[in-house]
């Protein structure tokens, strides 16, 4: 699965603290989400779109080995 | 996420301080003969030797004890940030620590036999819980390291 978080965070000019803050994780997780080395739940994944203010799918897409 | 079954964070300094002796005491007992007097207790009046009374000492119990409650509040209290992430790392731990216990219970019971067999029994009643605990802050410790790169 790939993601575009960083491009998101960038956009929206938040850090990965800021953003970990927002959803209630640690940055250590916002890191790993964004490098690929977590798949986050659904759950997180729908906080993470309300903060962008974006769809799941505009922020996550599945990747063809996935 | 919601975790649950999990102590307070608190419980984890907690569990230490109850660990470390109860290892302390257990080890001092199994290789030094330590025990408490104050520990030894009567389960039979008239019992023993020559109409004494039937005791047991409890030094044991309380280190075997200690230590079982001192590793499960490490390892089962919540991180500072406890969250989805940290739960897919105990979990994992947690499995690993299986595999590795009974890999070392197999190659134990191969290899080591007879009375000697006892004291590998009695290590096995630990050794899940503490494999685990280690491999959960190894993972833990490289999870934090990650951002300090």
């Amino acid at each position: 699965m790939k993601n575009r978080i960083k491009v998101e965070r960038a956009e929206k000019n938040i850090s990965q603290a800021e953003l970990a803050d927002q959803i209630g994780v640690s940055r250590q997780t916002i890191n790993s989400i964004e490098t690929g080395r977590y798949v986050p739940s659904t759950i997180l994944a729908l906080k993470m779109a309300r903060v962008f203010d974006k769809r799941v799918e505009e922020i996550f897409q599945l990747e063809e080995t996935d | 996420m919601k975790t649950q079954w999990l102590f307070p964070h608190r419980f984890r300094l907690i569990g230490w301080l109850i660990l470390i002796p109860s290892v302390a005491l257990g080890l001092a007992y199994m290789y030094a003969e330590f025990h408490f007097e104050f520990l030894t207790v009567s389960i039979a009046k008239g019992r023993g030797f020559l109409g004494s009374d039937l005791t047991i000492n409890l030094t044991d119990e309380v280190a075997a004890l200690g230590v079982i409650a001192g590793l499960l509040m490490i390892g089962f209290s919540k991180e500072s940030i406890e969250d989805e992430m940290v739960s897919q790392m105990r979990l994992e731990a947690l499995q690993w620590s299986i595999y590795v216990n009974y890999i070392v219970l197999a190659i134990a019971i191969l290899f080591v036999h007879g009375e000697r067999f006892f004291d590998v029994l009695i290590y096995n009643m630990f050794t899940m819980l503490i494999v685990f605990v280690i491999r959960f802050n190894m993972l833990l410790y490289k999870n934090s390291r990650v951002l300090a790169l």
